[in-house]
């Protein structure tokens, strides 16, 4: 009977193969036997801020096959979310960028050599500087490249090649975050660690949409075994608002007058924490002072919650023993974030709540290496935290890097903004887009496009020559992406992470470090980057730049030592080093002392401004954009390459709309609309649920229409721009 | 502008820096080199242990996957961790992430949904497979594929409700989730539930005949097939909740070859069953092509057979054609007991020889009667396969008006066409009938296929214009090109039934 069961049914036989997981244990636990690697090894991933720590597979060549998420790392503990299984996907995409690209009189893109292309850079900026002045190049870099890029950048388009203003994607990101805790605490120094979303008795987020936005920090907040009081201070009912024990629905944008209410009913029921506001803090009397007036009919009439939840909110804040505030994209992108930002720092110092377990104000960041683009971008701070206005502070940099300290400017850059304004009025002539899509994820992305007509020449470096920036470019220069270079990511809780060599860049794409180093020696200054001969010299170099500096990681000796440690935050000093058992995690300001002259943290307020574009008849919806699913990221110019990763997400670009204005409007679910505003518009499906308010609408921003409708307002002091407020309207097409 | 840089192709210099930098960009580390490391140290996790029971069910139970809603917040690393631990194919996915949203403006409700197959009691991909590729393991209840057996038929992808088994290009085969019976086996938790960050996908034991009956409201209706998954949740799903991607028209693929093969051996069963009841021809003698003309100018029976035969052949020639795997196919008995698919190839290998018979015994009643019969089990059986499948738009009178229609107006076009005109005219008014509604056939047909459904309209009024001025060849021909348009749109306007998906998705 065997042998016939055998025949009629094929158990087994090639196919079934293909599947089959390999037997015997491993730390990998099964896998398929097709893919069993020769060795593993651990590298951050290259997507988020989070900073997940990936296992790699490689085969006997040392090539990536497969990856896992890494057990014993203390970020995310064995787990990663799609983008970062994923992570290797985009790596063999087929419209990789292999060989510079360089715009020929038929002004097509053509293939050249990296000498042609070198020599097409260097005359054309070049040219541009003696025809318009030094001044007239700049570069809008990224916060997705290693810290040592982004020093070796940062040095050599300011002290190499002698450019003023330059900024990057961080701006449109994390910008707030940087001043609000540079003004408040004297130094950018986001306080907290993961842990902390495990200790805390209540968590409050405020626009943040961990779930899916950094759903591995969610993660650590469903390890929390307190019970917490989980708060969604958002205007949608997002995944994270239905995961929350209380969702706070106010209205776009009255976030600041929501903040200054709490703050003065908490001061009202006299739960500040008087101690440390004495001892810690300064200017807490004018800020009390100032809030009296934000009274909760104030408020309510404002924000359109009502009293009992204003209440509510501030008895969990009084109560709880370990309040922690998280905020992110909600916040920092907005007319006046900063001060938004300050007021959730001034709730947690009138509290108590920071620099112990599960408590702070606590901004999470976007990308992967924001945190590197805020120490080392050397666009507002001079490499390492330093300040440019300071003739000490250039002279000290200067010695450190054995360059001349008249090489340093005397101000900081200015923004994105002010850059793409200067385009416009002809004051820059040169740009240089390294490892960002503007064309996307430019506010009131229309002006952008008119903008770049006035570019004499625009060099676009990346890892695809299909982005909507790289289509646009004079000169693309082909990138290696993450995967295929070494170097040190910064992430949200200020841990340094490695990333490695594990996959061969396509054709002639070059590291950006290695990019960097061509353009320095086609320059001509290269012999100001002797020394910044390899990423892991660079490190070396930045870890001289910290020492003495709040973010002072000196004691770090060596890419082995944050491999073999699980990663190691900042500060890390030479003192911290000779320390056994040192924590894995660590919070700062545990000793009330904080980095302003006075080492008081200051409070910050100024009265809120009304939206610069309110809605009105002819533009009845306010638009809100963000992150519309967990598989997507930014323009997509990555995730769209994975094919797991786009069925994850929606095929195309929806609205989200209330059954309300959907029923008044006649417009069906499914049924596709036109959004409207003044800046031009956009076709999309509408999706009509609950999950909006009425008179609001939502759209997701990894969809390239989504930024010509968006307005471009920008928060004064961050100068970051205010993606999720506009007029529109919608219409049947 | 002097290049510090030598040029690449500058023969004074073989080695420059571009050379170098290139190279070292090709360099990777070995697996022997730093930082690197075996992998068979570090540490196994072991905090999934408690998502799997402690032991193997009983009689009766069986393993099932238990989704805590609560829990899953929409990140989706179930469905990539799914993918990569389990090596599938670039485009191949076992598990997906959809969404439902509902409730009130005051009281929102949205939650994301984590798929995959249900491993159902009474699994409909077994049932319907016609080469027992499908075996539900007695001890586990874990329905399992055996893919050195599929043949590729797609049956099971019609079958399933929940759009579970997924058809490999590459395989010619369909494959689906396991529920990583091979990591259960060692006590190590399936893919996704071990990837899931907030442990929202757990394997329980259920009892097989409970099972359904904590599945989801928003999704297909559990009592076809039973699934097992448990969706658990504190808060009640509202009554409004539905699919994100509800809205959404999803045209389904035309499965052209099976449109081929159910339109001709249909036109074959009514030509082959008239056929005997033409004039018959005289003895001719000469060559292929003279024989041939005067069959089909001066005996409409030898005609009408010949042409029979050539749509039969042509058809069960396609059904070939639509096999991934077609020389596996000869297992197709082993379903004879649960697939309608089985017996329909049975039916229709039998019909085939008789039908040949026919030629060389023009004269015998009893053929002619077998002919006949075994014809219209034929059409049964294929009209069956897709009523089985619990879709509105193949339900038993639409998929009966059209399987049965295409066959007796091919019977009626030669012998009798005022009967031929109004039953072509009913088939067509009932066709167009199924156009009104918010259905999503009758939405598909309207829109995104309204120009396929105008061309098959068309071809059949063309037929019955034909008709009337007594073309009855052109009518004919008009008549099946308007059938295989009807069974296009059959296909392809089907609503096809599957778990909550993305937006637009």
């Amino acid at each position: 009977m065997i042998p016939l069961d055998a025949l009629l049914h094929a158990r087994n036989g090639p196919m079934t193969r293909e599947l089959t997981l390999q037997t015997g244990k491993s730390a990998l636990g099964q896998i398929p036997a097709r893919l069993a690697p020769a060795s593993t090894t651990n590298m951050v991933c290259g997507y988020c801020s989070t900073g997940c720590s990936l296992k790699v597979h490689l085969n006997a060549e040392g090539e990536a096959i497969n990856l896992s998420a890494d057990n014993d790392y203390p970020v995310n503990l064995g787990s990663a979310c799609p983008k970062g299984w994923e992570a290797l996907a985009p790596l063999a995409a087929p419209d990789r960028a292999t060989t510079p690209l360089l715009r020929n009189a038929k002004g097509e893109l053509e293939p050249v050599d990296w000498s042609t292309a070198l020599d097409a850079f260097v005359s054309n900026f070049k040219g541009i500087q003696e025809r318009h002045g030094l001044h007239a190049l700049s570069f809008l870099s990224t916060g997705q490249i290693v810290t040592e890029e982004m020093a070796l950048l940062g040095a050599l388009g300011k002290f190499g090649m002698g450019m003023l203003d330059i900024d990057s994607n961080t701006r449109q990101c994390m910008a707030t975050a940087h001043v609000a805790y540079k003004q408040s605490f004297g130094f950018d120094a986001p306080p907290f660690t993961y842990k902390d979303f495990e200790e805390s008795d209540a968590l409050v987020f405020i626009g943040a949409n961990p779930c899916i936005a950094h759903p591995i920090m969610w993660q650590r907040v469903m390890m929390n075994k307190r019970n917490p009081e989980i708060v969604v201070i958002d205007p949608r009912r997002t995944e994270t608002a239905m995961a929350a024990t209380l969702h706070v629905p106010l209205r776009p944008k009255s976030d600041l007058v929501l903040l200054y209410g709490l703050a003065h009913l908490i001061i009202e029921r006299g739960a500040v924490k008087r101690e440390f506001v004495d001892a810690h803090t300064s200017s807490f009397a004018e800020f009390a002072k100032f809030v009296r007036r934000f009274t909760p009919e104030f408020v309510a009439g404002e924000t359109g919650l009502s009293p009992e939840i204003l209440a509510q909110l501030t008895d969990i804040i009084a109560r709880r023993e370990r309040v922690s505030f998280w905020w992110t994209m909600g916040v920092n992108q907005g007319h006046e974030s900063t001060r938004t930002a300050q007021a959730i720092i001034n709730l947690a110092l009138m509290t108590g709540n920071i620099g112990r377990p599960g408590t702070g104000a606590n901004s999470i960041t976007g990308q992967c290496n924001a945190m590197g683009s805020r120490l080392f971008g050397n666009a507002s701070s001079l490499l390492g935290g330093y300040d440019f206005s300071s003739p000490e502070d250039r002279v000290h940099v200067a010695g450190v890097l054995g360059i001349e300290s008249a090489l340093i400017p005397e101000q900081a850059s200015r923004a994105y903004d002010q850059i793409l304004d200067d385009i416009d009025q002809g004051k820059i002539r040169g740009l240089w887009i390294i490892a960002t899509n503007t064309a996307h994820s430019w506010i009131n992305q229309r002006s952008f496009h008119e903008i770049r007509k006035k570019l004499d020449f625009l060099v676009v470096q990346d890892m695809y020559a299909t982005t909507e920036t790289a289509r646009m470019a004079d000169l693309v220069l082909p990138a290696a992406g993450w995967g295929e270079k070494d170097g040190t990511l910064i992430n949200s809780e200020r841990r340094f992470g490695i990333v490695k060599k594990v996959a061969r860049a396509p054709g002639q794409a070059l590291s950006d470090f290695s990019i960097f180093k061509l353009v320095a020696e086609a320059w001509g200054c290269g012999d100001l980057f002797r020394a910044w001969e390899t990423p892991e010299a660079t490190f070396q170099i930045m870890k001289e730049l910290s020492r003495g500096q709040p973010c002072d990681f000196s004691g770090i000796r060596d890419y082995a030592h944050i491999d073999a440690t699980g990663g190691i935050q900042w500060p890390y000093t030479e003192r911290d080093e000779g320390l056994t058992n040192h924590p894995q995690q660590r919070r700062l300001f545990a000793d009330g002392e904080f980095f302003t002259s006075d080492q008081k943290a200051r409070f910050l307020f100024d009265e809120p401004r009304a939206m610069p574009e309110v809605t009105d008849a002819q533009f009845p919806f306010l638009l809100m954009t963000g992150r519309g699913s967990s598989a997507q990221w930014h323009t997509g110019t990555r995730t769209n390459k994975s094919a797991v990763l786009r069925k994850l997400a929606p095929r195309e670009l929806h609205v989200e709309l209330n059954p309300v204005d959907a029923k008044r409007l006649g417009i069906g679910d499914g049924e596709r609309v036109c959004v409207r505003s003044r800046r031009g518009s956009a076709s999309a499906v509408a999706l009509v649920t609950t999950i909006v308010q009425p008179g609001q609408v939502f759209m997701p921003m990894h969809f390239e229409a989504v930024n010509m409708l968006t307005y471009p307002a920008f928060d004064p002091h961050s100068r970051q721009p205010s993606y999720k407020a506009c007029a529109v309207t919608v219409e049947k097409p | 502008m002097k290049n510090n840089v030598p040029l690449a192709h500058d023969p004074s210099h073989t080695r420059t820096l571009i050379d170098e930098l290139l190279d070292e960009q090709r360099r990777l580390q070995t697996p022997v080199a730093v930082f690197s490391d075996n992998h068979a140290q570090g540490t196994t996790s072991t905090r999934y242990r408690d998502l799997i029971p402690l032991s193997t069910p009983k009689p009766g139970e069986q393993y099932a996957f238990q989704v805590d809603l609560d829990a899953c917040t929409g990140c989706k690393a179930c469905v990539s961790a799914c993918h990569s631990l389990n090596g599938l194919d670039e485009n191949e996915t076992w598990r997906d992430v959809g969404l439902i949203h509902g409730g009130t403006t005051a009281v929102p409700y949205q939650q994301t949904i984590t798929t995959a197959c249900h491993h159902c009691a009474d699994p409909a991909c077994l049932n319907g497979c016609p080469v027992q590729a499908y075996e539900k393991d007695p001890l586990t209840g874990i329905v399992r594929h055996l893919d050195d057996q599929c043949i590729g038929c797609q049956y099971c992808v019609l079958k399933c409700p929940y759009d579970v088994p997924k058809y490999n290009e590459r395989l010619g085969i369909v494959r689906k989730c396991d529920m990583c019976h091979g990591r259960l086996a060692v006590g190590e938790a399936p893919a996704c539930a071990q990837a899931c960050p907030t442990h929202a996908i757990r394997i329980v034991t259920v009892a097989s005949e409970s099972a359904g009956t904590d599945f989801l409201a928003a999704a297909p209706s559990a009592d076809y097939t039973h699934p097992t998954t448990s969706y658990v949740s504190r808060r009640a799903l509202p009554d409004n909740a539905i699919a994100a991607d509800a809205a959404t028209l999803h045209v389904q693929h035309a499965h052209a070859p099976l449109a081929v093969m159910l339109t001709f051996t249909q036109l074959a069963v009514g030509l082959l069953a008239t056929a005997p009841l033409l004039p018959l021809p005289a003895k001719v003698a000469g060559d292929f092509l003279r024989t041939v003309t005067y069959y089909v100018t001066n005996s409409s029976g030898r005609a009408a057979q010949l042409a029979g035969l050539s749509l039969l052949f042509t058809g069960l020639a396609a059904s070939v054609l639509h096999l991934g795997r077609p020389t596996r196919a000869w297992r197709f008995f082993l379903g004879l007991r649960t697939s309608w698919l089985s017996r329909e190839i049975l039916i229709f290998s039998s019909f085939a020889p008789l039908t040949l018979a026919a030629l060389f015994w023009p004269g015998s009643g009893i053929l002619r009667a077998a002919i006949t019969l075994v014809g219209l089990i034929g059409v049964g059986c294929s009209a069956i396969i897709y009523i089985n499948t619990h879709r509105l738009f193949w339900a038993p009178l639409p998929t009966s008006v059209r399987f049965l229609g295409t066959a007796l107006i091919a019977a009626l076009i030669p012998i009798h066409t005022p009967a031929a005109i109004i039953l072509l005219l009913s088939k067509l008014v009932f066709e167009i009938s199924r156009l009104l509604g918010k259905s999503v056939p009758a939405r598909i047909q309207r829109g995104p296929l309204r120009r396929v459904f105008a061309l098959r309209v068309l071809l059949g009024f063309g037929s019955v214009l034909a008709l009337f001025v007594g073309q009855t060849l052109a009518a004919f021909a008009l008549f099946a090109a308007g059938e295989l348009t009807e069974r296009i749109l059959f296909f392809r306007a089907v609503d096809a039934p599957k778990m909550p998906g993305v937006p637009t998705a």
